[in-house]
């Protein structure tokens, strides 16, 4: 009787030690990097890990600040840069924001594959998703009413939009705010007279193609000469340490860039 | 002996059988089940004043924030430049229409070439899309380390081969190619691979046959094309102007945010020299002034230019509208320079201006680079479109039902009508988002290209995310809250009136179309009263399906309004409080929102309760 107390009992604490040591990493933030990239990255390191489980949830990037700041996730998926104001908050509740730069992302024009418009001007583009121009046959199209699909304002994707391709000018009020990168690719392959703009890794949907800017075509090979390329970052409080810093430093690793790689963006160490 | 204190103790039978009254507390056992009662109802009470008490604090701190990001937008100067920014944006709207005319002008000449040169691409993109597979093993093949080996390289570049050939068996040849074109491109389709980077001879010969085209269009439009670029350019003498005014008016603003941060009451702003940066925009004034002149002078200028006719009545009709148009935005600009001298950049932003700011203004504008602006009317009228939609289609179906239900219906099958309309309860509501989006977008739209039905105002429709769309999910939200209370409301009308209309010699019809259902009528307002409140406030659906447009909809397209996208107060708060941070302006002008929903959602009730209470005083 008395040996089989104690053997169960240290039975009890042998089953339950995984449950202990097992930590949990929250990643919270943007829908570019959380819907694909980084789900696959955590599987892989997982497998190389264990003991670790991830509570991903990517509702847009400005939300990766916000968690960072109460505490709700360990690391912050942003898919722009830190606005000031955001660092201010942070510097004035005595929190350190640290900032990892991890993939180049290339947001890319998709129109209706049955648009026979197939380059645009830079010029274009910021007229077109300002709501300047408001039909397809000012820009060698056919005529028809342009429907403008965006993301929305908690994305990053959004906010890098405006700055790198609409010199920080509004969107029109005639745009169509999305929730995600993939309900964009599907409006578009719905409306003939659809336009939108996606990450790099979203963009072969079914029924959209993708639009060259003044010939540039969008691609992994040279990403920095394609004018919409864009870093993407993971956002860290203070110094990450354990897990956390493993796993940072995983996605770093040639493993992880070859994940990076395979989803459709480009790793850090490869982007010219 | 028993002794007589010992008979007055009573036996223990007649203890449990006789009732007592015992008291715990002072309270006794009737008044202890009656409190127990009441106090589980006024929890309810209690948690409902908590609610409003909540939002009220949340959001009554709108006010002060916003009056405060109002009288920085001032203060710094962005209200300045905005004063001539604002109407300069027209300029847009009448450039847009000029193109249009040229593009339509231009097209009567370019149109074959432009359709030829379209169906090569289209027939070399399909064939691309049907070997996209084979073509990235091979490329992935020639660039892998360490390299491949030849046979491997053969034997993938085949596969492609294959692939190509099964891809151009398949192809739809367009019949703006010659057979004799449609033939060659074909052949050198089969060619295409990733290690061949020039493009099939025959489409850089379309190409080229385009540009050759386009170029005599623009010399036969000369003209025209040579007009519309000089109007396009003219409001260049007011933008390098502007956009300095703008960089130091950011400047300013951001100083602001830098030293007092995100604090929703900073003491009032003297460290700033608010006077000092005033003054580098101010004194400008005059040339700012001289420049609006100036470009209404060129304005005026360069529309002379345009031709009266252009290629086809159509694009001829756009250049007399936008003829048309032009003084009247002249005039607007020349109002808003004549109004800048008075700009004052003191004036103090009172509390009435801010209710005015929120509650009529037309833009939602958060996020921006520039100022964000919280106006309130676009995302009430999506709500109560939506809402009064939904009603007048969920009102026939219930009502309807529930008629035929209680009064006609045989027993069998009421017991098989009324469950199934009350099980559509049952579906969560975002389970019917996701029917909207697949499966209702698409037939609507559908059904929206049919020949037969062109007439009906809006169709065929643009969007198939649109408030149409949403209110049919929401009228089927609402059908079995309606169909309840109405099938109750006719439940009660006392069977006096139904004797006495038999007695009458009325038939059934007109018993009860005559009788029943007038005496029903206020509980069956009632009934759609609260199906309206049910539906206004729905937030998965609306989220999901109208399409989130933050703008007033068009309603010069007349009834065809319905079919366009639109966003809500409930909609709004669901996407965008994930990313707010709490206590700033956004948090607030959210929580306002919430309680001007909140408010709404009680006035409906109200109403309805009072429908109930007249049908109650009418009927005793």
């Amino acid at each position: 009787m008395k040996h089989f107390l104690s053997i169960s009992l240290l039975l009890v604490l042998c089953a339950s030690s995984p449950a202990i040591a097992q930590t949990k990493l929250r990643l919270r933030g943007s829908d570019t990097l959380g819907a694909k990239l980084l789900p696959q990255l955590a599987e892989a390191f997982k497998k190389q890990a264990g003991m670790v489980s991830f509570d991903i949830a990517a509702e847009g990037s400005s939300t990766a600040f916000t968690n960072l700041l109460t505490g709700t996730a360990e690391i912050g998926m942003s898919s722009r840069k830190v606005k000031p104001d955001e660092s201010a908050d942070f510097r004035t509740k005595g929190k350190d924001l640290r900032e990892f730069e991890i993939a180049w992302d290339v947001i890319v024009i998709i129109v209706n594959k049955n648009n026979p418009v197939s380059d645009l001007k830079k010029k274009q583009v910021m007229q077109i998703f300002s709501g300047d121009i408001r039909d397809w046959s000012e820009v060698g199209g056919n005529p028809g009413q342009i429907s403008i699909y965006t993301r929305n304002t908690s994305s990053g994707t959004y906010k890098d939009f405006m700055g790198l391709a609409m010199k920080s000018r509004e969107y029109g009020s005639n745009s169509q705010k999305m929730a995600g990168n993939e309900q964009i690719a599907a409006e578009v392959g719905a409306n003939p007279n659809g336009i939108g703009y996606l990450g790099l890794a979203y963009a072969h949907a079914k029924g959209t193609k993708i639009v060259t800017i003044e010939g540039a075509i969008p691609s992994t090979a040279e990403v920095k000469k394609y004018p919409y390329a864009r870093p993407t970052f993971l956002y860290t409080n203070g110094e990450p340490a354990g897990t956390t810093k493993q796993f940072i430093d995983f996605c770093y690793s040639p493993v992880g860039e070859a994940i990076v790689t395979k989803v459709g963006f480009v790793p850090k160490s490869r982007a010219k | 002996m028993k002794d007589p204190a010992a008979n007055s103790r009573p036996s223990l039978g007649s203890l449990l059988l006789k009732s007592q009254r015992r008291s715990f507390l002072g309270i006794e056992k009737q008044r202890a089940i009656r409190l127990f009662f009441a106090s589980n109802s006024s929890v309810a009470i209690i948690v409902l004043v908590l609610i409003m008490l909540f939002l009220l604090r949340e959001g009554m701190d709108f006010l002060p924030t916003y009056r405060h990001e109002l009288e920085t937008y001032r203060r710094a100067g962005l209200e300045f430049c905005d004063i001539i920014d604002r109407p300069l944006a027209d300029h847009q709207q009448l450039c847009s229409k000029l193109r249009r005319a040229a593009s339509a002008s231009l097209n009567t000449v370019t149109n074959t070439a432009r359709r030829r040169r379209d169906a090569a691409y289209e027939m070399m993109r399909e064939v691309e899309e049907e070997t996209r597979l084979q073509s990235s093993i091979l490329a992935d093949a020639l660039v892998q380390i360490p390299p491949a080996l030849p046979e491997h390289l053969n034997s993938v570049r085949q596969e492609l081969r294959k692939a190509t050939l099964i891809a151009l068996e398949r192809l739809q040849v367009s019949a703006v190619l010659t057979v004799a074109e449609s033939q060659q491109l074909k052949s050198e389709l089969a060619l295409l691979s990733p290690e061949v980077l020039a493009l099939p001879p025959l489409v850089t010969a379309l190409s080229a046959e385009y540009i050759r085209v386009d170029d005599e269009a623009h010399t036969a439009f000369k003209p025209l094309v040579d007009a519309v670029e000089s109007f396009e350019a003219v409001p260049d003498v007011l933008h390098t102007l502007l956009d300095e005014m703008k960089k130091h008016a950011r400047e300013t603003k951001a100083r602001v945010t830098e030293i007092y941060g995100t604090e929703k009451q900073p003491p009032r702003q003297e460290s700033v020299d608010f006077i000092r940066s005033i003054e580098a925009l101010t004194s400008r004034v005059p040339e700012l002034m001289g420049k609006v002149e100036e470009y209404a002078l060129l304005a005026k200028k360069t529309a002379a230019a345009l031709p009266r006719e252009a290629g086809t009545p159509q694009a001829t009709e756009l250049l007399s509208e936008m003829r048309g148009l032009l003084p009247v935005h002249l005039a607007e600009m020349r109002q808003a320079a004549a109004g800048l001298p008075a700009w004052r950049h003191d004036k103090p932003v009172s509390y009435f201006d801010v209710i005015v700011a929120f509650f009529f203004g037309e833009a939602w504008i958060t996020n921006s680079s520039w100022q964000d602006f919280f106006g309130f009317v676009p995302l009430l009228i999506g709500s109560v479109l939506i809402a009064v939609i939904a009603v007048l289609i969920a009102t026939p179906f219930s009502v309807i039902a529930a008629i035929y239900t209680n009064q006609f219906a045989s027993e069998r099958e009421q017991e098989f009508i009324k469950p199934i309309i009350e099980f559509i309860q049952a579906v969560p509501s975002v389970v019917l988002g996701f029917i909207g989006i697949s499966l209702l977008g698409d037939a609507i739209k559908g059904v929206s290209e049919w020949s037969w039905l062109q007439w009906i105002p809006g169709f065929p429709i643009q969007e198939r995310l649109n408030m149409f769309n949403a209110a049919c999910l929401l009228a089927l939200m609402a059908v079995p809250t309606m169909y309840s209370l109405a099938e109750d409301a006719l439940n009660n009308v006392p069977r006096s009136y139904l004797d006495a209309s038999d007695a009458l010699g009325a038939t059934k019809l007109q018993t009860v179309f005559r009788v029943i259902v007038p005496a029903a009528k206020s509980g069956i307002a009632a009934a759609v009263l609260l199906g309206m409140g049910r539906v206004i406030g729905e937030t998965m659906v609306v989220l999901l399906v109208a399409g989130n447009r933050i703008a007033i909809p068009d309603f010069s397209a007349g009834p065809g309004v319905i079919f366009q996208p639109a966003h809500t107060l409930t909609g709004i708060i669901a996407q965008e409080l994930g990313e707010v941070s709490r206590g700033s302006a956004h948090w607030q002008a959210l929580f306002m929102v919430g309680i001007v929903l909140f408010l709404i959602s009680l006035l409906v009730n109200w109403c309805a309760r009072a429908f109930v209470r007249q049908f109650e005083f009418n009927k005793s």
